[in-house]
């Protein structure tokens, strides 16, 4: 992981009721008025319903300064009135090494009535040009709807946490219907790495396995058993017992080991950042059903 | 002594007095030096120089101070008059030479054409037969030049009855952006891009001028022309002209519209789409669909979107294609060429997700500037590579503001160089290719207009132009 920069501070702008061109104007008074660095590798979509404010602005704090983007933060709002409120900020960092500043761009956008269903015509102008755009969807996508799909069409990678949803990543199909689409990413599947390393380390015994036995989040333990049916090519029957991070793997009944790793929300989304295509062994993973 | 015919409409307000305003601040404007507006509304000159103060109240980039306005103010006169009729002719003419005597212009006239298509001609022929024997005279005319190749013949023959070529200034804006300037500059000041800039080493080029804006209250212009007219046949065709023209043996006028005549002579329509909006979220906005707009057919068959494939049939760019396209109420304001070159030819890197092929980009408005894209190494122990944008920003590199175009380009023509304006080859080879363009699409019939929502890229035919060549639009 980088070395944690120091904020220097953040230049911002709030309007109600505005427009993208305000916005855009806003985005290049801030950038002129700032002599720092200016560098972009993608721009950073969040699709953010209320409950997931509070999480999402903790997980943003630790990744500016890593990725050195443009965010735009969409919040939909339960308001009738056909409006875009925003506030525009520009957080910079220091770096030792460097004698000015390396910044990155905060756009937040709250959609109120009609806008919650269109959020592309409002994200379209602000991307940055020629770079990848990332969405983050907070909780369940809403596979089908209006302003999900409006998205999907504006974006190179989705990135889930499927440990936020009741059903799990494979459940209904809807997410394995994207794959087509866009390359997708999940939290929860990254968050299942130490293990898929540790149980991969016992193969070939591996390829006799029945049964899986996983103590953790349901969708943690949905893909782990996904991985082994698709790698395997048949069925493994999953145990599964809910807890809130995974405590216990165990493979007909042996115990997997693994090296504790501890990652910040920060941290997982980073590491999704960083990833460009397709995901083939993951996407295998939501596909594979139980018998 | 700068004539505008026109002087009432939105671009004397708009852009024409802003851009005078500019140049007084800079002290930029000759001396002597006076403005005649004349058009048909009856204005006294106080009432005139009143409208202007609040124009460049409102649309100049200088704050607005008393003083310079005055001294400007000073210099503007207005004239109203039927352009068709001898007497209002006669009435301006009379005018000028009071001017003249007053001011100490001597006889020198920029004559100003900002009036519809279909009174230049008139205009031309009532200046050129009253043309005065001292000092000399120059003419600006206002796109649309014509409306086809042979409406543009006819015009550059009626103009040339009485003026010589080099004192035509047929006006498009875009040629006075500085980052339109910039492609020169970046092109020719710089030694590392010229030796890439060929089939060799381009894959193909994307040429973009989208706009969010409807049709803002111009149905009755724009039902008859079109994104075609409207944008493609000027703009579109310029900066390809610029991106594409071979080096220049100097910076002459001349010199630079030789070397874009032919390289519009070496280009050659190989498939276009057409579009027309339907209603949509445009910036966040519902807006009405075409055929929906104030003063439009509600069966309009204009096009208000254009995309074309190009091939400019030369040693440096065959089988290099060049996508053009332009619309309105697309999903975001921009106007870039973007260069896109060929990726390595060996994919040495297996961790290379993230790399695309090179761009070069220039971005003429918003954000003027230029970036590149370029693969690097990401911090640590692997070897994976992504893209990033190195970006220059007018804005961030130079404190000062960039000059409107038309403050470049009515300075320009006062000195007398037309470098940055279209000569009437240029003007005839540009509507060669729309022409050929409007016969296909007569072939072919109209589509289902309309056939793409606003605030989206345009329709689906345009994409397919390119995914059908394994390509596809910069979308964002």
């Amino acid at each position: 992981m980088a070395e944690p920069l120091s904020t220097t501070g953040a230049e911002e702008w709030t309007g109600q009721d505005v427009t993208v061109a305000q916005i855009e104007w806003q985005l290049r008074e801030l950038r002129a008025d700032s002599m720092d660095l200016r560098t972009n590798v993608l721009t950073h979509l969040a699709w953010v319903p209320p409950t997931w404010q509070k999480a999402a602005r903790e997980t943003l704090a630790g990744l500016a300064e890593r990725h050195p983007s443009r965010t735009i933060l969409l919040f939909p709002q339960d308001e009738e009135r056909d409006a875009l409120d925003a506030e525009v900020s520009l957080q910079c960092f220091a770096r030792p090494e460097l004698e000015g500043h390396i910044c990155s761009e905060v756009i937040e956008l709250r959609l109120c009535g009609g806008l919650r269903s269109a959020p592309a015509s409002v994200v379209l102008p602000l991307l940055l040009p020629d770079l990848p755009v990332f969405l983050r969807w907070r909780g369940r996508p809403d596979f089908g709807g209006r302003a999900f799909e409006d998205l999907m069409d504006v974006v190179d990678r989705l990135v889930v946490d499927s440990r936020e949803w009741e059903d799990g990543p494979g459940g209904s199909g809807e997410l394995e219907r994207c794959f087509e689409r866009v390359a997708v990413s999940d939290i929860a599947w990254t968050c299942t790495l130490r293990w898929r390393r540790e149980v991969a380390k016992l193969w070939p015994e591996l390829a006799g396995l029945r049964n899986l036995h996983v103590r953790g989040p349901r969708a943690e333990a949905a893909l782990l058993a996904g991985w082994l049916r698709a790698r395997l090519g048949r069925d493994v029957e999953l145990q599964h017992e809910e807890a809130k991070a995974i405590d216990l793997v165990a493979v007909d009944g042996r115990e997997v080991v693994a090296r504790e790793e501890r990652m910040s929300s920060s941290d997982l989304l980073s590491h999704e950042l960083d990833r460009f295509s397709r995901d083939p062994v993951y996407e295998a993973a939501v596909t594979a059903k139980p018998a | 002594m700068l004539v505008i015919f026109g002087a009432s409409g939105d671009l004397t307000r708009r852009k024409l007095f802003p851009a005078l305003y500019a140049l007084a601040v800079r002290h930029l404007l000759p001396e002597p030096f006076a403005v005649l507006g004349s058009a048909r509304s009856p204005m006294s000159t106080d009432e005139f120089r009143k409208d202007m103060e609040e124009a460049v109240k409102q649309y100049a980039r200088d704050e607005f101070k008393p003083e310079v306005w005055e001294e400007l103010a000073s210099a503007t006169f207005y004239v109203p008059t039927e352009f068709e009729n001898d007497q209002g002719e006669n009435r301006i003419a009379q005018k000028l030479e009071e001017l003249d005597q007053e001011r100490g212009t001597q006889g020198n006239r920029l004559y100003y054409l900002a009036v519809p298509p279909s009174a230049i001609a008139t205009l031309v022929r009532e200046i050129g037969e009253r043309r005065s024997t001292s000092g000399w005279a120059r003419l600006i005319v206002e796109k649309p030049f014509g409306r086809d190749l042979k409406s543009a013949r006819a015009l550059n023959r009626e103009i040339r009855e009485y003026f010589r070529e080099r004192e035509v200034f047929r006006i498009d804006h875009y040629l006075g952006k500085e980052t339109v300037q910039n492609m020169l500059a970046l092109r020719f000041a710089n030694g590392i891009f010229e030796p890439l800039w060929s089939r060799q080493y381009v894959d193909h080029v994307q040429i973009t001028v989208a706009e969010t804006l409807g049709i803002e209250g111009r149905a009755g212009f724009y039902e008859q022309a079109g994104a075609s007219r409207d944008i493609f046949q000027n703009h579109l065709l310029q900066l390809v002209a610029l991106t594409a023209m071979e080096p220049p043996i100097d910076f002459d006028a001349d010199a630079v519209r030789n070397e874009k005549v032919k390289v519009l002579r070496a280009t050659e329509l190989e498939a276009s789409v057409r579009g027309q909006y339907g209603p949509g979220y445009v910036d966040g906005k519902w807006v009405p669909g075409y055929r929906d707009e104030e003063g439009v057919d509600p069966e309009s068959t204009t096009e208000t979107y254009v995309a074309a494939k190009l091939r400019i049939e030369n040693w440096r760019w065959a089988d290099t294609p060049f996508y053009v396209r332009t619309g309105k109420r697309l999903a975001r304001r921009e106007t870039t060429i973007a260069v896109q070159f060929e990726r390595a030819p060996h994919p040495l890197f297996v961790h290379a997700d993230g790399l695309r092929p090179n761009v070069l980009a220039i971005h003429v408005q918003p954000d003027e500037g230029v970036s590149l894209g370029i693969g690097v190494k990401v911090p640590g122990q692997g070897m994976t590579v992504r893209t990033v944008n190195m970006d220059f920003l007018y804005g961030g590199a130079f404190r000062t503001g960039l000059p409107e175009a038309y403050e470049r380009l009515i300075l320009d023509a006062l000195r007398g160089d037309p470098t940055l304006f279209t000569r009437a080859d240029e003007i005839e080879e540009q509507w060669r290719l729309v022409d050929e363009m409007h016969r296909r699409w007569a072939r072919e019939g109209t589509p289902d207009f309309p056939n793409y929502d606003a605030g989206t890229w345009g329709p689906e035919a345009a994409d397919e132009l390119l995914i059908r060549d394994g390509r596809r639009w910069r979308s964002h």
